[in-house]
């Protein structure tokens, strides 16, 4: 059993710096523990700022209409739903990651997975703002659950994808929350053990819901953890390409696509990995991380954006390709007069910079592996695909079949911003929250790989790869068994 | 070496006793259940659990279901005989307005007018309205009107007061000239009464004041036939029509009765394949100008030199001084040539209010044979008799102080009168004035006394727009306010102490001769002569050669020159206070709330001003300085095909004051300062002005802002009439080969070519059918559709931001085509007009797309909205091809939930004045007002099938749906329309004027907008076919279509 944990001297260490498994609780528990920084205040107030002029922007237009948003008959969505959508991709990276990646035994998540599914809850919460409230009487929004009711009973709309909508967004939303928040019981539970206070024991007693760390314990724990990410696995495709549905199954030229489910799921991925970039950049500098989040784990993600940004250029030429060759003029027109061209050509040109040009310069090592130019990086790729989602949404629909019909020039109102301003808010607040009352680096998973991707075992097994295949097999083995013991120590 | 000790937990390491037993009970829990006994002898069991849970939830909601506001309704105590809530009572009346007069039907619910209707049985205009007649029952709860008489100011508590107050005022002027200044009156009986008055005060006169004046033709009729009338025109019988820049089918003298009989004229019936032709000539691009077939610009102060060599080429006359233009010069041989082929059958108009200009008209339509055919004198127009010099003189005398007493009624000229300070100032110098006017305008202001006028719909009277049709009013509601009738205050001023109501009863029954008749008459609203024969005036050509020589010598233009011009729908201004005429998008540029310098694209580059694809997109438009005649007017600017190179048009009618009320105030410029009085007329133009830009910028709300149809043929056909009669079937046939395409397997175009399952319609199925050939795109369907069903204002700053309600638009299309150098050629426009409303379609896309199932297809096959199941996603608005569903962006109608969330919701006035309760009489009571945050659409007047069905249910027959004439259901639009371009009914009777017209009539013209989308509408069209040589939409050539090249790329 053991060569299969025997990590090649090839593979860069995954945790730098000699790390005990003290050394790992420690760090990571310190930034808990300790009061938190002025860095933190400052951007903690600065986040509730912008969550309470999003609140006050959601109040006027809860309270005045829609009509406080500068959409029209013609342009009925606009940055409502660019935002949703937009959100909602950046939520894939963490399912990705703790999901698809744990099945695939991909053992460099283990520094990442847990601020990428925090960061994936906090991007449905704030997701799931948009469609709630961009309802013209959002008091109403239960009419689209299929409760039992006294009309008739009256139910919704199955035909609908905005119907498929709520329960995509709601199953994934419940499925990552409980994944994320089984991964973090063992990591609550050491911080209880470690707590100095009465309240910090009771409160953290509470939410680690009396684990003891026995064997059953763990036992059941890895289990769940496999079944949830057997059922998250399917979401991260089955979310977005539902998504995609709004627009795919409409038949509005530009959104009726049948091209959009995988198009909508590379660029969900794409733009998720974009987000944990920037912001695992700035914990790893704020928080003192670098030794778990390395250089390598950055590269590693920025390769998986320039996969997916490629995807994602070859869909808009592939689209590009399908509206001349349908011989469609509406489809024609769309494209080649209205998107590319047009009022909102800038848009367009500005989403195929962020996305589809900038990011084939990740081809370079040196690029890949600069963690100022992935700061960059991951902000353009943001805006990029903010921008798909503007382009596909808005430009579609300000220019379609009648003529007649077609719009004025759609700016957003400072309510729609302030709106979107308000979901950065939630989003911050959540995720300064998040670092400081929860480890943001699953301790007990990157202990997991110390033994084996840690840099003291690379060194320790440095010479080894010189030796006999006999001399081999049996240092192989004994350090395997040391491994196998270090890895119940899960609590100093 | 040390024994290394690996622990799990602080128990393990302690090796306690808890950790002991957690060891040996780890792999067999027991589940915590209450300790010692099972699960069913539990003290709290799931049971439990589960009441506790379901009581507090159903506690819960108990406790959130808030009290509802109780309101009280309050029946009727003695209820009224021979009246019924809730039902209807139809009262026949007339609307008028600046001496225009149309028949009407008046809707009364609960005691409250709430609709106009045209009266079917007039055969002037056959029960069409117009945008103002449909409006007007609005202004009868205008916020602005007077509710009491005034003296000083201050109000007059009785009539008594007031009539002993102007008696006092009266006798004190002694011998002094009084003046009654009215617009053009052709009621009898008033003006019996006017005699009477004038027949008790000596000395005074009336005086008669159209704002728009017709004076140039009653002068240049007196010249050439002896009588100051204007004739009847008959386009129902003109083979070939000739307008000179008269906006016949929007504004010019009567055109209800014009629209009805164009589109009588151009009826394409394709077995027969003929319809009258259409040229015209003008400067700005009118509506008229846009249903012609062919057109041709010229500048305004050409108007007498094209009326001069049309003359010529008719009477085969020499040419001294063609037009330079040769496309001009192209357009009058072209026009010659084909008037001179309809001989008697021909008939030019003319829209100048020159005399000079009129007296040649006259003398072409002499030469043409007009006279006695398509020109009718046996049954005048009467519906301007005002001469302009009379004003002019008037307000001289008034300077002089030679005036006594000014009496007002009807008329604004403070306000719209050519030299306004003039008689602003005269008024000073009139001891005694008086104002019966609606509202404190900008004359009733200077007026000593005020005593309100009823509006039409609270009053009795009679009308004769044209000699011997005479139709009738009478009140359809007790006077709202403590106003009198004009006519009653003149009869008391004039001694006789009678209600204008009894006058006209007795004057009325004792001409027809009995009760009976008067009755029937009444009950009718109208008496018509048994259908006269064309009458002939004599001609006398001896002005003719004077009034040639006069227009050849007359000053040519400058290199810029202006028109000014009324609105379809606010007219000469009256109604500026009207929402829904503000809000009606202008048919030619689809602009509301304002007015503007229309210019040409050359004007626009000219001028520095560039429009591209932004111009478009962008509200804010740049505004210029036109200084003429030493008065200057700064306004923004709309740049359309259609116009001379020169042109610039200025709508009147805006600018008006404060007190005329919340909607009218602050809404665009008074223009009426320009027009000038050339000693003998008015004239409605400036030969020479100039213009700049100014750098400024000013928002325009428009509600269309693109304005080809880029080629795109399945939203609207257009044929050349030559194209037609030769291929019938080029549209048929590509329709076929639609259907061919779609459903190889069955044919079966509806069934195959959807997952959805093909749902039969047993009962009765809506459809309707519209004919671009009738429709002229005047905009009364939109205004009735707004009255009908309720639809909100929402003002210029929502109209601007795209949220305007309309149920029903206008589309209205500019194509112009690229000639072979792939130039466009401005002069060859074409102007298609496309009433769009929800399209009601049986494979709609606004169904499958709403989540909670607000918006779905009825059996009857309409497509319906449930308001109150609505929650506002607008999925369905994003979905819909034809983008026809209105949202409701903030509280319109204050029928929110919230409440007091209008104001900061930065609404505009004129939602506020829609939402008094007074305003908020006009509302229909069978149909919801809609709240904020939901969507709505045209509902194929649900409300009106109901009833409809409802009727013949009860009445144990056949619903009715137009066949022999009789219709128990007719939607609001289709009532409306003066051209009866929209047919309603129900298709699956195959006697139905909707199946007869696309399964029999015009099977080879119908068409369904977007039909290869597969959405299945229940709206059909009828192509439109013009009369002219020029290329067309549609062709055998160009099978896709070479409509809709840009326009906007030829400047």
């Amino acid at each position: 059993m053991s060569l299969i944990k025997y990590e090649s001297q090839v593979r860069e260490p995954l945790i730098d710096g000699h790390k005990t498994y003290h050394d790992v609780t420690e760090d990571i528990c310190h930034t808990i523990e300790a009061k938190p920084t002025r860095l933190w205040y400052i951007g903690f107030y600065i986040s509730v700022a912008l969550l309470l002029f999003g609140v006050y922007a959601v109040y006027r237009e809860v309270t005045y209409g829609i009509g406080q948003w500068n959409l029209g008959r013609t342009v009925g969505w606009g940055w409502d739903i660019t935002n949703f959508v937009w959100w909602v991709g950046i939520g894939h990276a963490g399912t990705l990651i703790s999901a698809i990646l744990l099945l695939f035994r991909q053992r460099w998540r283990t520094g990442v997975n847990r601020a990428a599914e925090a960061m994936t809850i906090f991007a449905v919460m704030c997701a799931g703002q948009f469609p709630i409230f961009h309802m013209g009487r959002v008091w109403m929004a239960f009419f689209t659950l299929p409760y039992p009711n006294t009309r008739g009973p009256l139910w919704p709309n199955f035909n609908s994808p905005l119907m498929w909508d709520v329960f995509a967004i709601s199953t994934y939303f419940i499925v990552s929350l409980l994944f994320w928040y089984s991964g973090l019981i063992p990591d609550l539970a050491t911080i209880r053990d470690r707590a100095r206070t009465k309240l910090r024991k009771h409160l953290y007693g509470i939410a680690s819901f009396g684990w003891t760390g026995s064997t059953k314990h763990w036992q059941r724990h890895e289990s769940l953890s496999l079944v949830l990410a057997g059922l998250s696995t399917p979401l991260v495709l089955s979310v977005h390409t539902i998504v995609s549905f709004d627009f795919a199954t409409s038949i509005v030229p530009g959104w009726h696509t049948t091209i959009f489910p995988p198009y909508f799921v590379a660029g969900a991925i794409f733009s998720g990995f974009a987000m944990v970039q920037t912001l695992m950049l700035v914990m790893r500098k704020v928080m003192r991380l670098e030794a778990y989040i390395t250089v390598n784990h950055i590269e590693v993600m920025n390769k998986v954006i320039v996969l997916t940004g490629s995807i994602v250029g070859c869909a808009y030429l592939t689209e590009l390709f399908m509206a001349w060759y349908s011989m469609v003029p509406y489809e024609q027109d769309h494209f080649f007069k209205y998107r590319i061209a047009g009022p909102y050509g800038w848009s367009y040109w500005l989403m195929m910079t962020c996305n589809v040009i900038s990011p084939q310069l990740f081809w370079f090592k040196k690029l890949r592996r600069n963690i100022a130019f992935t700061f960059v990086m991951s902000i353009v790729v943001n805006i990029g695909m903010w921008f798909e989602r503007f382009v596909i949404i808005v430009t579609s629909v300000y220019r379609d079949y009648l003529p007649s019909a077609w719009s004025i020039y759609y700016r957003p109102s400072i309510w729609e911003i302030g709106f979107y301003l308000g979901t950065f808010g939630l989003f911050f607040t959540c995720f300064f929250l998040f670092a400081k009352y929860f480890p943001v680096i699953a301790i007990a998973e990157i202990k997991h790989v110390l033994k084996t991707s840690g840099q003291s075992y690379k060194e320790k097994m440095g010479g080894m790869e010189k030796l006999s295949a006999r001399a081999f097999h049996d240092n192989v083995h004994h350090g395997d068994e040391e491994h196998e013991t270090h890895v119940k120590v899960a609590h100093h | 070496m040390q024994q290394k000790k690996y622990w799990q937990n602080l128990g393990e390491l302690k090796d306690s006793e808890a950790y002991q037993a957690s060891l040996n009970d780890e792999f067999a829990e027991e589940l915590p259940y209450e300790a010692g006994t099972g699960m069913a002898a539990a003290t709290a069991p799931r049971r439990d659990f589960l009441k506790y849970l379901g009581f507090s939830t159903a506690a819960a909601m108990a406790a959130a279901s808030c009290e509802m506001p109780v309101k009280k309704s309050i029946p009727y105590l003695n209820k009224p005989e021979n009246f019924i809530p809730g039902v209807p009572d139809y009262y026949a009346s007339t609307w008028v307005q600046d001496g225009l007069a149309v028949p009407v039907v008046v809707k009364v619910r609960d005691g409250r007018p709430i609709k106009i209707e045209g009266n079917e049985l007039s055969s002037l205009t056959g029960g069409g309205t117009s945008a103002p007649v449909q409006a007007s029952v609005l202004d009868l709860y205008d916020m602005a009107r007077l509710r009491f008489p005034l003296a000083d100011a201050k109000e007059v508590t009785s009539f008594e007061a007031f009539d002993k107050m102007v008696a006092g005022a009266m006798a004190g002027l002694g011998s002094a000239k009084k003046v009654l200044l009215t617009a053009t009156i052709h009621s009898q009986t008033t003006l019996a009464v006017i005699s009477k008055f004038l027949a008790k005060h000596p000395g005074s006169e009336h005086i008669t004041y159209d704002v728009l004046s017709a004076s140039g033709i009653l002068l240049a009729n007196e010249a050439c036939y002896g009588k100051r009338a204007i004739p009847a025109y008959r386009f129902d019988q003109a083979r070939v029509i000739v307008s000179l820049g008269a906006d016949f089918l929007g504004t010019w003298l009567n055109p209800v009765e014009f629209s009805r009989q164009y589109a009588a004229g151009r009826q394409l019936v394709p077995s027969k394949p003929a319809m009258s032709k259409h040229i015209q000539f003008e400067g700005m691009l009118s509506l008229t100008g846009a249903n012609a077939d062919d057109r041709y610009v010229h500048r305004p102060s050409e108007t007498g030199a094209v009326a001069l060599s049309l003359f010529n080429a008719l009477s085969g006359a020499q040419e001294s001084n063609p037009p330079a233009d040769a496309r001009l010069r192209k357009g009058i041989a072209v026009a010659a040539a084909a008037l001179k082929a309809a001989p008697g059958a021909a008939l030019v108009v003319c829209g100048s209010n020159d005399p000079d200009v009129q007296v040649l008209v006259n003398a072409i339509n002499e030469v043409l044979g007009a006279n006695g055919t398509t020109i009718d004198w046996s049954a005048p127009l009467n519906v301007r008799k005002g001469m302009d010099a009379e004003m002019a003189r008037l307000i001289q005398e008034m300077k002089e102080g030679n005036v006594g007493a000014l009496l007002v009624h009807g008329v604004n000229p403070a306000y719209d009168c050519f030299d306004a300070k003039g008689f602003t100032d005269g008024l000073q110098k009139v001891p005694l004035t008086l104002s019966f006017n609606d509202r404190v305008d900008e004359t009733t202001k200077h007026c000593k006394y005020v005593i309100p006028d009823h509006h039409y719909l609270e009053s009795w009277g009679d009308a004769e727009a044209r000699t011997g049709y005479i139709s009738f009013q009478q009140p359809t509601i007790a006077p709202l306010f403590k106003t009198r009738a004009f006519q009653t205050s003149l009869l008391q001023w004039s001694g006789e102490n009678v209600e204008y109501g009894a006058f006209v009863q007795s004057y009325w029954k004792e001409k027809l001769g009995s009760q009976e008749a008067w009755d029937k008459a009444l009950q009718d609203g109208l008496i018509e002569p048994v259908s006269p024969a064309a009458g002939k005036a004599s001609f006398s050509s001896s002005e003719v050669v004077p009034a040639a020589n006069r227009i050849e010598s007359a000053k040519k233009g400058g290199k810029t020159e202006l028109v000014l011009y009324a609105k379809v729908s606010i007219g000469s201004g009256k109604s500026a206070n009207n929402p829904w005429l503000q809000e009606m998008p202008d048919p030619i540029t689809k602009a509301t709330w304002d007015n503007y310098a229309i210019i040409s694209y050359a004007k626009a580059k000219e001028l520095g001003i560039s429009v591209d694809d932004n111009y478009e997109v962008e509200v804010q438009k740049p505004m210029i300085r036109i200084k003429a005649s030493g008065r200057e007017l700064t306004l923004p600017v709309l740049a359309i095909p259609g116009m001379h190179p020169d042109v610039i048009a200025v709508a009147v009618g805006y600018g008006r004051s404060e007190q005329t009320g919340k909607a009218a105030a602050g809404v665009g410029q008074n223009a009426y300062p320009l027009v000038s009085f050339n000693g003998r007329t008015f004239d409605y133009q400036v030969t020479d002005v100039a213009c700049e830009k100014t750098g400024d910028q000013y928002p325009i709300a428009y509600t269309q802002t693109h304005n080809q149809y880029e080629g795109r043929k399945d939203v609207v056909r257009e044929y050349a009439l030559s194209e037609f009669k030769s291929h019938p079937k080029l549209l048929l046939e590509q329709r076929e080969k639609l259907a061919e395409d779609y459903a190889k397997n069955s044919g079966d175009y509806r069934a195959e070519g959807t997952l959805y399952p093909n749902y039969p319609y047993p009962g009765p199925k809506w459809g309707m059918s519209i004919d671009l050939n009738s429709c002229t795109g005047c905009g009364a369907c939109t205004v009735a559709c707004t009255a009908e069903n309720n639809v909100a204002v929402v003002g210029k700053s929502e109209v601007l931001r795209n949220h305007e309600m309309h149920w029903l638009r206008i589309d209205r299309y500019f194509a112009t085509y690229r000639d072979d150098s792939g130039k466009d050629d401005l002069d060859s426009l074409n102007v298609v007009f496309m009433p769009m409303m929800c399209q009601h379609c049986d494979n709609a896309p606004c169904e499958n797309v709403c989540p909670v199932n607000a918006t779905n297809h009825s059996s009857e096959g309409f497509n319906q909205m449930t308001y109150n199941r609505c929650i506002g996603t607008r999925y369905c608005a994003n979905n819909c091809p034809f983008k026809v569903r209105r949202f409701n962006w903030a509280d319109y109608t204050g029928a929110d939930s919230f409440p007091d969330n209008q104001s900061d919701a930065k609404l505009d006035p004129a939602v506020f004045q829609m939402n008094d309760d007074l305003t908020r009489m006009v509302l229909n009571p069978d149909v919801t007002v809609r709240s904020r945050g939901v969507i709505e659409k045209c509902s194929f007047c649900v409300q009106r099938l109901q009833e409809g069905k409802l009727k013949a249910k009860k009445e144990n027959r056949p619903l009715e749906t137009g066949h022999e004439g009789k219709w128990d259901v007719r939607t609001a639009c289709q009532q409306a329309c003066p051209t009866h371009a929209i047919v309603f009914g129900n298709v699956n009777d195959p006697k139905s004027p909707v199946s007869k017209v696309r399964d029999e009539d015009q099977t080879t013209r119908v068409f369904y907008a977007l039909e290869q989308l597969h959405v299945l509408p229940n709206v059909s069209y009828l192509a439109k076919v013009r009369n002219t040589d020029r290329p067309v939409g549609l062709s055998v050539a160009h099978p896709e279509g070479v409509g809709g090249n840009h326009a906007e790329t030829a400047h």
